[in-house]
C-alpha cells in the first residue's frame, strides 16, 4: 500500500445485464477523508456501482483498486477484510440475531462493539431481536455493522431516507466524524440537502455514465444535469 | 475466521445435557433388552443432529441426506470385502466416502431452497442406482446386496454409535455457542449481507456440510457392521432422510434437545404402532408433517411457553 | 433402433411434458414445489382404473371427466394449504415439506384402501392395436398420450394468452408484487391455477398406467422426481417449456434404455443436478459462487 494512491480508484468500469448496460464505463476516485456524493435518477447505476464496488457483482470491465492494490476477483468478505464496507438501500440485518449479535458476528476484535452501538444510539436495544427493530433502527444497524468491521472505504446507500430532522443532522454528523477519522466515503442519496450538508464533492450519473462531476453548487446550474433531473425534479434540491 | 475462547454455554450444554443422554442411553441396554431397537434409536438420533447442523445452521434441508448414510454403509462393506479391513478402520472408510460424497456433491450448495433440497435428493437416487446397478456387481453386489464377514460385536457397535451421537451433538453445542455457529446463522438469515460483513458464506457452509455427511457415513458404517447382511435399498431408503427431517422439525431446528425429544417422541410412537402396520404410521406421519409446517413451523421449540424467557 | 429410440422418446417426451406441466404451472404461480404431485398422477391412474377397465367408461369421458373431478379438489386444497404456507418464513422450502406430508397421506390412504399390488389396463381399453408409424410399430396407447398432451398444452396456450384469468396468471407469475398493484385477485388466480395443476397431472395419470406399464400406490415420489426434472430442464415457472424438457428427457431416457439401458435409472436424477448446477436458478446461484 502507499500513502500517495488514491482510497479508490475505479476506472472504466462496465456493468451488463444482459443486452443491458447498467455501468458504462464509470470512472470514482474517493480520497481518504473525504465523502462524495453519487447522485443521479433512478436507474442511473448508483446501487450497481457500489454493488461492484463491494464485490457483489462481478464488474464486466474496467479496474478498482483500494490504496493502490486491485481488488479484481476478491469475493465480498474479503473486500470487508481489504477494508471496504456498505450499508444498503433496504437495510439487510441478520433478522434472528439479537442487536449486539448483529454486531458480534462482523467486529474485529477490539473493536469496542458497545461503543458504535451507542453511537448509533442502539445500545437501549442491544439485547433485542433485530426483527423488532423500525425500519430506521434497521439502517442504523447496518452502519454499526458495517463500522465495526473498520472499513477505509464506506459505501453508504441512501442511508437518510426515511429519518426525521433531527436523525438526519446526527447522521449527517456522524459521517462527517467518520471522513474527519480518514475514512473515505460514497454516499448515494436522493436528499439533496442532505447531500449538500457533507459533501465536498458530487459525482452526478445518468444511464450508467458520469455526466457531471464537481460541486453540487455547481451541479444544479449545469446543462445536462439539469435535464437528467428535469422530467423528476427533486423537491429537495430547490 | 478467529474464535473466541468456547462460551460457558458450550460447557454447560455438554454437561447438562450431552453427558446425561449419553449416560441414559449406555445403560438402557441393561434394562431393556431389544438391542437392535436401542441401536436404530441411536442411529435416528445420529441421524436427526446431522441433519439439524445443515438445516438449523445453514438453512439448507437435504433430502437426499439419506444418501451419506448409504455412502457410509457401503464405505464400510467395501472396504471389509475387497481391502479386508478391520471393522474400525471401515468404519472410518465409511465416515470418508460419506465425506468425499459430501465434497462431491459440494456445488449443490450453490442452489437455493427446493433446488437443493431436491437435488440433494436425485444425488442419493443416482448413488443408490449406481450401487444397485447389476452391471457392478462384482464390485458393489448390485441390487442382491452384500454379505459381510465381521464379527458380532453389539456393545461395541453400539459404544461406537453413543460416541458419534455424543461427536454429533457436540458439534451442535459448539455452533450453538461460538462465534463461527453464529456467523453461520448470520450467513443464514442473508448471506448477502453476511458476505459483505466479512464472513465467508461458502467455506462456513462447506464445513458444516461435510461434517454433517461425515456424521451420517459414520454411522451408516456402525448400522452396516450391526447389519452385516443388507441391500441397496435398504439403506439408501428415502425414509432415512424424512425420518431426520421430521424429527428434526418436530423438536425445532437448530436445537440441542429438540431432534432427541423428536427421536424419542415420534420413533417411540412409530415402533408402538408402526412396525405392524407401516400404512397406519405413513399415515400418522404425513399429517404429523403438514400440522408441523402449517401450524408449528419451528417445532416443539418455537411454542412459547408463559414461563419461558425469550432468550437468543 | 435408432429411429425406435428416437420416435418413442419424442412420443414418451410429449407426454412427460404432461407429466411435468401441471408442476410446472403450480411453481410458476405459487413458487412451491407441489410434492404431492405424483401421488395425484397416481389418483388420476386408479381413475382411469375404476372408469375405464372397472365400470367400462369410455376414454374420452375418463380423461375430461378425471381432468374436472381434480380440477375441482385442487381448489378446496389450495385454499386449505396455500394461502397459510405463503405468509410463513420460507414459502418454498416449506413447500417441499408440507406436500410431501401430502403425498405420504395419500399414498398411505390408497395403499390401506387397495393394497401395494401392481395394476394395469389392457391398452386395448383404448381401442386401436399398434400403429405403423416411420417403419416402426407403436402401441396406439402412446399415440393416443402423446396426442393428448399436445392437445393440452395447445388449450394451457390459449388460456395463458387469450383469456382474461390466463393473462392475470402470467402477470402473477412475471412479477408477483406488481400483480397485486395493478388489482389482480392473486388468491383466485392462484387457485385456479392450483386446480389446473392438479387436473393436468390427473390426465396424466390417465394414461400412466399405458405409459409405465403399471401403477402401485407408490409411485408418487420417482414420479415427483422424474417429473422435478422435466420442469428444471425446460425452464421452471415457465409451463409452456416443460414440453421441451419433456422431449428432451424422452429422447435421452429411450436412447438410454436402448444403448445403456443399466443406467437408464440413474438419468433423471443426473440429468436433474446437471441442469441446476449449469443453470442455477435463484439470486444466491449468481451471487454467491461456490468456490
Amino acid at each position: 500500500m502507499t500513502d500517495a494512491a488514491p482510497l479508490l480508484e475505479a476506472s472504466g468500469v462496465v456493468k451488463r445485464f444482459g443486452g443491458f448496460t447498467a455501468l458504462d464505463g464509470v470512472d470514482l476516485t474517493v480520497r481518504r477523508g473525504e465523502i462524495v456524493g453519487l447522485i443521479g435518477p433512478n436507474g442511473s447505476g448508483k446501487t450497481t456501482l457500489i454493488n461492484v464496488i463491494s464485490g457483489l457483482l462481478p464488474a464486466d470491465a474496467g479496474t478498482i483498486r483500494l490504496a493502490g492494490v486491485s481488488l479484481a476477483g476478491l469475493a465480498p468478505h474479503r473486500r470487508c477484510a481489504a477494508g471496504v464496507n456498505r450499508t444498503f438501500q433496504v437495510p439487510k440485518p441478520f433478522a434472528s440475531l439479537s442487536v449486539r449479535e448483529n454486531l458480534e458476528v462482523a467486529a474485529l476484535d477490539g473493536v469496542d462493539i458497545d461503543a458504535v452501538l451507542a453511537s448509533v444510539e442502539l445500545d437501549a436495544h442491544a439485547r433485542r431481536r433485530v426483527g423488532d427493530l423500525n425500519s430506521v433502527s434497521q439502517k442504523l444497524l447496518d452502519l454499526a455493522r458495517a463500522l465495526v468491521t473498520r472499513p477505509s472505504l464506506l459505501l453508504v446507500d441512501e442511508l437518510a431516507c426515511g429519518l426525521n430532522p433531527v436523525e438526519l443532522d446526527r447522521v449527517a454528523g456522524r459521517l462527517r466524524a467518520l471522513a474527519a477519522e480518514g475514512i473515505g466515503l460514497v454516499v448515494v442519496e436522493h436528499l439533496m440537502s442532505f447531500i449538500d450538508s457533507i459533501t465536498d464533492r458530487v459525482v452526478v450519473m445518468n444511464a450508467g455514465r458520469e455526466i457531471f462531476g464537481g460541486r453540487l453548487r455547481d451541479a444544479v446550474r449545469d446543462a445536462a444535469v439539469v435535464e437528467v433531473f428535469l422530467g423528476a425534479p427533486e423537491p429537495a434540491a430547490a | 475466521m478467529r474464535e473466541r475462547p468456547i462460551r460457558r454455554g458450550f460447557v454447560r450444554e455438554a454437561g447438562l445435557a450431552i453427558a446425561p443422554l449419553l449416560a441414559l442411553l449406555a445403560v438402557l441396554p441393561l434394562l431393556y433388552n431389544n438391542q437392535l431397537l436401542l441401536l436404530n434409536a441411536v442411529v435416528f438420533l445420529v441421524l436427526a443432529q446431522g441433519l439439524n447442523l445443515t438445516y438449523g445452521f445453514s438453512g439448507y434441508l437435504p433430502f437426499g441426506y439419506v444418501g451419506f448414510f448409504g455412502a457410509g454403509a457401503y464405505g464400510f462393506a467395501l472396504a471389509t470385502l475387497h481391502a479386508a479391513a478391520p471393522p474400525l478402520a471401515a468404519v472410518l472408510a465409511g465416515g470418508l466416502a460419506a465425506g468425499l460424497a459430501g465434497l462431491l456433491l459440494a456445488p449443490l450448495l450453490r442452489l437455493q431452497g427446493a433446488y437443493f433440497g431436491l437435488a440433494s435428493l436425485a444425488a442419493a437416487e443416482a448413488l443408490r442406482h449406481t450401487i444397485a446397478n447389476p452391471d457392478l456387481e462384482a464390485l458393489t453386489g448390485g441390487p442382491y446386496g452384500v454379505r459381510l464377514d465381521v464379527p458380532y460385536a453389539p456393545r461395541l457397535t453400539y459404544g461406537l454409535a453413543l460416541a458419534i451421537l455424543g461427536l454429533t451433538m457436540g458439534v451442535v453445542a459448539f455452533l450453538r455457542h461460538s462465534r463461527f455457529g453464529l456467523r453461520l446463522r448470520a450467513a443464514r438469515d442473508n448471506p448477502i449481507s453476511a458476505a459483505t460483513a466479512g464472513i465467508d458464506v461458502v467455506r462456513g457452509r462447506l464445513t458444516v456440510w461435510l461434517v454433517s455427511a461425515t456424521a451420517a457415513g459414520l454411522i451408516g458404517a456402525v448400522f452396516a457392521w450391526s447389519a452385516p447382511t443388507f441391500f441397496p435399498d435398504a439403506v439408501f431408503d428415502i425414509s432415512f432422510s424424512i425420518f431426520a427431517i421430521v424429527f428434526t422439525l418436530f423438536g425445532g431446528a437448530g436445537t440441542l434437545l429438540g431432534p432427541v425429544i423428536g427421536v424419542a417422541v415420534l420413533y417411540g410412537t412409530y415402533t408402538a404402532i408402526g412396525v405392524s402396520a407401516p400404512q397406519y404410521f405413513q399415515l400418522v406421519y404425513g399429517l404429523l408433517i403438514m400440522a408441523l409446517v402449517m401450524f408449528f413451523p419451528d417445532g416443539l421449540a418455537g411454542i412459547r411457553m408463559p414461563w419461558r424467557r425469550r432468550d437468543d | 433402433m435408432l429411429t425406435y429410440a428416437l420416435l418413442t422418446g419424442l412420443i414418451f417426451g410429449l407426454y412427460f411434458g404432461l407429466v411435468g406441466l401441471g408442476m410446472n404451472l403450480v411453481f410458476g404461480v405459487m413458487r412451491i414445489v407441489n410434492l404431492a404431485h405424483g401421488d395425484v398422477l397416481m389418483l388420476g391412474a386408479f381413475t382411469a382404473f375404476w372408469l375405464m377397465r372397472v365400470a367400462a367408461v369410455s376414454p374420452v369421458l375418463t380423461v375430461i371427466g378425471s381432468f374436472v373431478l381434480f380440477f375441482a379438489i385442487g381448489i378446496p386444497v389450495y385454499y386449505a394449504l396455500v394461502p397459510r404456507l405463503q405468509r410463513s418464513r420460507e414459502p418454498e422450502m416449506l413447500s417441499l415439506i408440507l406436500f410431501f406430508g401430502l403425498s405420504q397421506v395419500i399414498e398411505a390412504v390408497m395403499s390401506m384402501l387397495f393394497g401395494n399390488n401392481e395394476r394395469s389396463i389392457p391398452s386395448r381399453i383404448l381401442g386401436g392395436g399398434p400403429v405403423p408409424v416411420l417403419g416402426q410399430t407403436i402401441p396406439f396407447a402412446w399415440l393416443c398420450a402423446a396426442a393428448v398432451s399436445v392437445g393440452l398444452f395447445c388449450a394451457t396456450y390459449l388460456y395463458l394468452y387469450h383469456t382474461r384469468l390466463g393473462r392475470q396468471t402470467r402477470a402473477i407469475m412475471a412479477q408477483r408484487e406488481e400483480a397485486v398493484t395493478i388489482g389482480v385477485d392473486v388468491n383466485r388466480v392462484s387457485a385456479v391455477a392450483f386446480g389446473l395443476g392438479t387436473g393436468l397431472a390427473a390426465v396424466a395419470g390417465v394414461f400412466a398406467p399405458f405409459m409405465l406399464g403399471s401403477f402401485t400406490p407408490s409411485i408418487g415420489v420417482p414420479i415427483d422426481l422424474v417429473s422435478f426434472a422435466i420442469v428444471v430442464i425446460g425452464s421452471l415457472g415457465n409451463p409452456l417449456g416443460t414440453i421441451l424438457g419433456g422431449a428432451i428427457y424422452g429422447v435421452c431416457l429411450m436412447l438410454m434404455r436402448t444403448y445403456l439401458s443399466s443406467f437408464a435409472d440413474l438419468l433423471p436424477n443426473l440429468v436433474l443436478i446437471l441442469v441446476l448446477l449449469v443453470r442455477p436458478t435463484g439470486l444466491l446461484g449468481r451471487r454467491v459462487r461456490h468456490a
